[in-house]
């Protein structure tokens, strides 16, 4: 039934998210071509000019980034809500499988979407920035720049998509919690489920903020005065801590899914 | 054999209004039950308890000797008062889904009736006229072989040609073995096909007996009496 339940899920959003994914990947290689190919970062012919196309040019690409992201997220948020909580919730609940069921089909479902999200981005970077012109320019810089973080910018940027993936899991088990919670206040679902949200990150941000201060990571001048300390250094051991945090706050966040699945489900 | 549906001190609170209050019940299997009462009378609150869509806030109630979890629910049929499809599915693909979670779903018993309707099945569901898609709905749930049908309002929002559609086809899709739970206000209608009728009256049961014995007690018709009941 799980298996079920997954396939449903994913054939529900599938089609606009590959639509939009598919835009965003045609868009990098197009871009490619038109734009990264015919830069000249090593001896520009107006350097002024270069500076402003790149940036424009990387305002554009962070918004794209930034609304697939965003619309991946509220995808999964929307998914979980319609199918559970709104009226398609009279089938959903009344099939023959259980609450807890129906919530791991939703999280493999959702970092199913947010894992495919994470990597297409992580694409189209890498169509951007691999051309000649740009590999050229970066030989100049690879030494220095290998030596700042204290490993290859290729072995740097996988470490960072890992990381990423691995969040998406900890990403959807908040979005569920805070619909789920949004759920007990049944006058007011929908805003008690965005403030559960905006709370929930805030005190996770501060919580995880008060941890790295007192473990001498924060604001990380500490850290920096040893000898020999790289930036690469420094960041393994913050995302260290704050996937610790993140673990924990994962764990406490399902198991209060769970018990608001198993326990509190009113559909009024 | 054990009753189909029992319901013990059951009781559902929403803050300090009481929708359903101590409900002692028990329905027996191969009966087509109405389940009467006026507006906020409880007959929507006792139904989702019985599909698990709201959790009682004490007491109990078991489906076949359990309480409503994946196993009753492989065994119960329900028609909400509502529409309860994702709106852009096609017809076709509503069976697939209802032949893929239910065992129990007859898709050649459903496409018979799709085609007596003359519903378009590869169309999605909110193309459909409100009728054709409250009776794509029955066609679903009355297809499969379920031991309890539970149907909330199945003639609320259609034509009177449509009722009697839907009546026949209540009729003639049960096994003798299970149990139509029904809740309307159109008694009229339905009076012709009860076995035996529930009225509740502010969350609690004010009368729970056959429509024979209603006929010979009190010398008259369920609608007759339910008037008198819940005169205003």
């Amino acid at each position: 039934m799980l298996g079920k339940l997954i396939k449903y899920d994913l054939k529900s959003s599938g089609k606009l998210f590959l639509l939009l994914h598919g835009i965003f990947l045609i868009f990098c290689v197009l871009m490619r071509f038109i734009y990264m190919n015919r830069l000249d970062l090593i001896e520009p012919v107006d350097e002024k000019m270069l500076v402003v196309s790149l940036l424009l040019f990387f305002t554009l690409f962070t918004v794209f980034v930034s609304a697939l992201m965003f619309y991946t997220q509220m995808q999964i948020a929307f998914r979980y809500y319609r199918n559970l909580f709104s009226r398609e919730g009279y089938l959903s609940w009344t099939l023959p499988v259980s609450g807890i069921q129906h919530l791991w089909a939703k999280i493999i479902s959702g970092c199913i979407f947010m894992a495919a999200d994470t990597l297409i981005v992580a694409a189209g970077i890498l169509i951007l920035a691999t051309g000649k012109n740009i590999r050229d320019a970066y030989s100049l810089i690879a030494d220095e720049t290998t030596r700042e973080l204290g490993m290859t910018l290729g072995d740097f940027g996988l470490m960072l998509l890992i990381l990423c993936l691995a969040s998406c899991i900890c990403s959807v088990v908040m979005v569920y919690f805070c619909i789920n919670i949004g759920q007990l206040f049944p006058g007011h679902r929908v805003l008690c489920a965005v403030a559960a949200y905006f709370i929930t990150s805030t005190v996770i941000q501060i919580g995880s903020l008060i941890i790295l201060f007192i473990s001498g990571y924060f604001p990380g001048y500490e850290f920096f005065a040893a000898e020999g300390a790289t930036a690469a250094d420094f960041m393994i051991r913050i995302y260290a801590i704050s996937g610790g945090i993140s673990v924990v706050v994962t764990v406490a966040m399902y198991i209060a899914t769970h018990y608001m699945m198993k326990k509190k489900i009113n559909l009024i | 054999m054990r009753p189909i549906l029992e319901c013990q001190k059951l009781t559902k609170k929403y803050g300090n209004f009481f929708a359903l209050s101590n409900v002692d019940l028990s329905l027996e299997r191969g009966k087509i039950v109405g389940l009467l009462g006026p507006n906020g009378s409880g007959k929507t609150t006792l139904i989702k308890l019985a599909n698990g869509l709201l959790t009682p806030s004490d007491g109990h109630i078991m489906i076949n000797g359990l309480e409503p979890g994946p196993a009753t629910k492989k065994i119960v049929s329900y028609l909400p008062d509502r529409s309860f499809f994702n709106g852009h599915m096609k017809v076709n693909h509503l069976l697939a889904y209802y032949a893929d979670f239910y065992r129990n779903f007859s898709t050649e018993r459903a496409l018979k009736m799709l085609d007596a309707l003359e519903i378009d099945k590869s169309k999605r569901l909110n193309a459909l006229s409100k009728g054709a898609q409250e009776k794509v709905q029955l066609v679903l749930v009355m297809s499969r072989d379920a031991d309890l049908y539970i149907l909330d309002e199945p003639i609320g929002g259609v034509d009177p040609a449509a009722r009697d559609y839907i009546l026949r086809t209540i009729l003639s899709n049960y096994s003798e073995n299970a149990t139509v739970l029904i809740s309307t206000h159109l008694i009229t209608d339905i009076e012709q096909v009860l076995d035996h009728v529930i009225f509740l009256q502010n969350g609690q049961i004010s009368l729970n007996a056959s429509v024979d014995e209603i006929r010979t007690e009190y010398g008259k018709s369920v609608d007759t009496l339910f008037r008198e009941v819940f005169k205003c």
